[in-house]
């Protein structure tokens, strides 16, 4: 049977035999490259028009529905419009910065990638600490967004980028608790790792209530973090005109654009890995028949499956709630997701020290 | 208790969260009453809401006769000086003057469908058409005379 | 030279050039910037030595935290748009002196040092062998360290809640 990890076996063993080791690592690298810039702008492409069609059902509307069939073209002629628009730069603008910023934010996207299990053996970097280097990277998104606020010489940039930052740096907390009570469950940091301790059923099932409390908290989080409805008061439209990109045009937008649907999928991606087995096919126990019958299906549909379930539960966020306040948005971080976070790991550590979950 | 007090607040916020996603993910489901208008395309069968406002018109019967007596209520009811009445003397069957409406105008440009003359009209002379596809190339095209040339007032309406 | 070889030198490279921008810069907001990428220079070369966890918190700790802490800081307390006024020559000297001779015993001393190539294999750096190692009570545990920087970290935590925690007001 094919599968990705094949492929790549394939490729990797024709390149040993035609060159060196050195050329071998640096063709696999560009290929990595190459392949990584591609998924970005089909991933882009996919989420925007997904993002649209979604919006539009919430609301009884349809949506884009005249490029290509049923509008499914649109996002792809928004793109030939943003190529080609001028990409300006403000007269009182900290040029440097300003144009600096949207490429860390895809640099960062770009990192963010690496770890993620794609497929069965299907990875770029299975690095040790997993999870931990997500959240490390992650945490300099903000950079880019205070940069390209206070570099477009704005109050509204201004503004929104300091909200955005205060946000990011709050909710990262959370986050990582609800991260934390995956790593205490399977004792370790590696993404392999946690996905393989999923095999005989998804956290979400095994780790009783904790599990779920994490789940919850982990969506909350991570929404806030990629700065989405009903936690967009960096870009808040009704306030600031657009937030830390109201500057920016052309190219240079899509890129934070682009950026921001990246890191929701990057995030989904990581909630799929964490507490519903990444790659892992849906398995009961000991009921070899059933488990078989699953493991037909191949690994990358279960992962970009599932991943695609936590965008759309994103969108749905974004389309039912509306925004917070600023201080609603504090307080809802550290007066009830952060408490509730730490209570919920000590009860994961008893549960994990007394090996109650399955 | 300050602890039950916040679970509480926890689960309720919980639910009432729970509930809007519901009424989305209905609609989300329920993919069936679309209220997008498509609309150049729909030109034909397009209906609009019974309320809604586009233009003053002035209602003729079949004699080319209205029931404007020109009382400039609607004029004095205007917020914006869209309506302004010109008014001449005719002579009627008994030989006296009478005050009557020469020339209805209209400014659609200073318009806001705001309804109020066709309150204040004690006649029921002026009603709100529905028609809204009101883009011309020139400005003064938007200043329309409503009543039709030749009509006459209907007989009765004082 | 190898490939490895070429990467450090890069690495170097952004990590000094970098922080000789943020001492140079004129504008607050670019050297906090400048700062910040010297910092993450120096994550890439732990992450280049296959320290990974050291390097992770390396970015957490300091380019997520500390240098969003200093950007926050620049925009909440100086006008971070205008250049800094320039410095006088004979401050600007002292300071180069005292740079320069800082550079100088370091030197001095990695070129005194003699370093012992060994065939050891490398120290185990994984998240695994440093949790035990760190919460180890044996020869070479870190427990009662460990613990000791828990309580500091502690009480940090809850003095920092005692300075923000308002008062109530009196009620009469």
């Amino acid at each position: 049977m094919w599968s990705l990890s094949k492929i790549t076996d394939i490729i990797h063993s024709w390149l040993t035999e035609t060159f060196n080791p050195t050329w071998t690592l640096i063709i696999e690298m560009v290929i990595v490259g190459v392949g990584v810039i591609g998924l970005f702008a089909v991933l882009g492409l996919i989420l925007v028009i997904m993002e649209r069609k979604v919006s539009a059902y919430m609301q009884i509307r349809l949506g884009p529905n005249r490029v290509g069939p049923k509008g499914m073209m649109q996002s792809m002629a928004d793109t030939v419009k943003l190529l080609v628009k001028e990409g300006m730069t403000p007269d009182g603008a900290d040029k440097f910065l300003f144009n600096f910023a949207p490429f860390i934010a895809m640099i960062v996207a770009m990192l963010l990638m690496a770890p993620i299990a794609f497929a069965k053996d299907f990875q770029i970097w299975d690095i040790n600490i997993g999870v931990l280097y997500i959240t490390a990277i992650s945490s300099l998104n903000v950079i880019a967004i205070l940069m390209a606020g206070w570099s477009s010489n704005n109050k509204y940039s201004l503004l929104g980028a300091m909200r955005s930052g205060a946000q990011i740096v709050s909710y990262e907390l959370s986050a990582g608790l609800a991260i934390l009570v995956i790593v205490v469950l399977t004792g370790s940091l590696q993404i392999s790792d946690i996905v393989a301790a999923q095999a005989n059923g998804w956290w979400i099932f095994k780790g009783w209530l904790p599990a779920w409390i994490a789940f919850l908290i982990f969506m909350i989080a991570v929404t806030a973090e990629t700065n989405r409805a009903p936690f967009d008061l960096s870009e808040a439209e009704s306030e600031l005109t657009g937030g830390f990109h109201t500057e920016y045009s052309g190219m240079k937008f899509a890129l934070f654009f682009l950026a921001e649907y990246i890191n929701v999928f990057i995030v989904c991606g990581i909630g799929a890995t964490l507490f519903l087995g990444g790659w892992m096919p849906f398995h009961i126990g000991n009921w070899e028949g059933f488990n078989h019958v699953m493991d037909y299906i191949p690994s990358s549909i279960w992962f970009f499956g599932k991943t695609f379930f936590l965008i759309f539960v994103i969108m749905w966020f974004r389309w039912t709630f509306p925004r917070l306040r600023i201080d609603q948005l504090l307080n809802l971080e550290w007066k009830y997701l952060l408490p509730i976070g730490m209570v919920n790991i000590l009860l994961v550590t008893v549960i994990a020290i007394l090996k109650w979950h399955f | 208790m300050f602890l039950k007090e916040y679970i509480s607040d926890v689960a309720g916020a919980l639910k009432s969260l729970f509930i809007g996603m519901k009424r989305t993910g209905y609609y989300f489901t329920h993919h069936k009453e679309i209220i997008t208008e498509q609309y150049p395309d729909n030109r034909a069968t397009l209906v609009l809401p019974e309320r809604f406002r586009g233009e003053v018109v002035m209602t003729h019967n079949e004699n080319n006769e209205h029931r404007c007596t020109g009382c400039t209520a609607c004029e004095l009811a205007c917020p914006n000086g869209t309506i302004k009445i010109v008014t001449k003397f005719d002579i009627n069957a008994e030989g006296k003057k009478k005050k009557a409406v020469d020339k209805f105008v209209y400014h659609l440009e200073l318009c806001t469908m705001c309804n109020l003359c066709i309150q204040a009209c004690p006649t029921d002379a002026i009603k709100m058409a529905q028609t809204f596809e009101h883009s011309v190339y020139d400005r003064s095209l938007l200043t329309k005379v409503l009543n039709k040339p030749d009509s006459k007032l209907q007989e009765g309406v004082e | 030279m190898k490939g490895e070889t070429i990467i450090f030198y890069m690495l170097a490279a952004m990590t000094l050039v970098s922080a000789l921008l943020a001492v140079s810069s004129r504008q607050l907001f670019r050297s906090a910037v400048y700062l910040l990428f010297s910092l993450i220079g120096i994550a890439g070369i732990y992450f280049w030595l296959h320290y990974e966890f050291v390097a992770a918190v390396q970015i957490v700790v300091y380019a997520g935290g500390i240098a969003v802490l200093i950007i926050f800081s620049i925009f909440l307390t100086q006008k971070s748009g205008e250049e800094l006024p320039k410095q006088n020559s004979t401050r600007l000297m002292f300071s180069a002196l005292a740079a320069l001779a800082g550079f100088g015993l370091t030197i001095l001393q990695v070129f005194n040092y003699t370093f012992i190539g060994t065939k050891d294999a490398a120290v185990d750096a994984t998240v695994m062998a440093i949790g035990t190692r760190m919460l180890g009570m044996g020869k070479e545990g870190f427990a009662l360290p460990f613990e000791v920087v828990s309580m500091l970290l502690l009480a940090a935590m809850i003095g920092c809640i005692v300075i923000a925690m308002r008062s109530k007001p009196e009620t009469t």
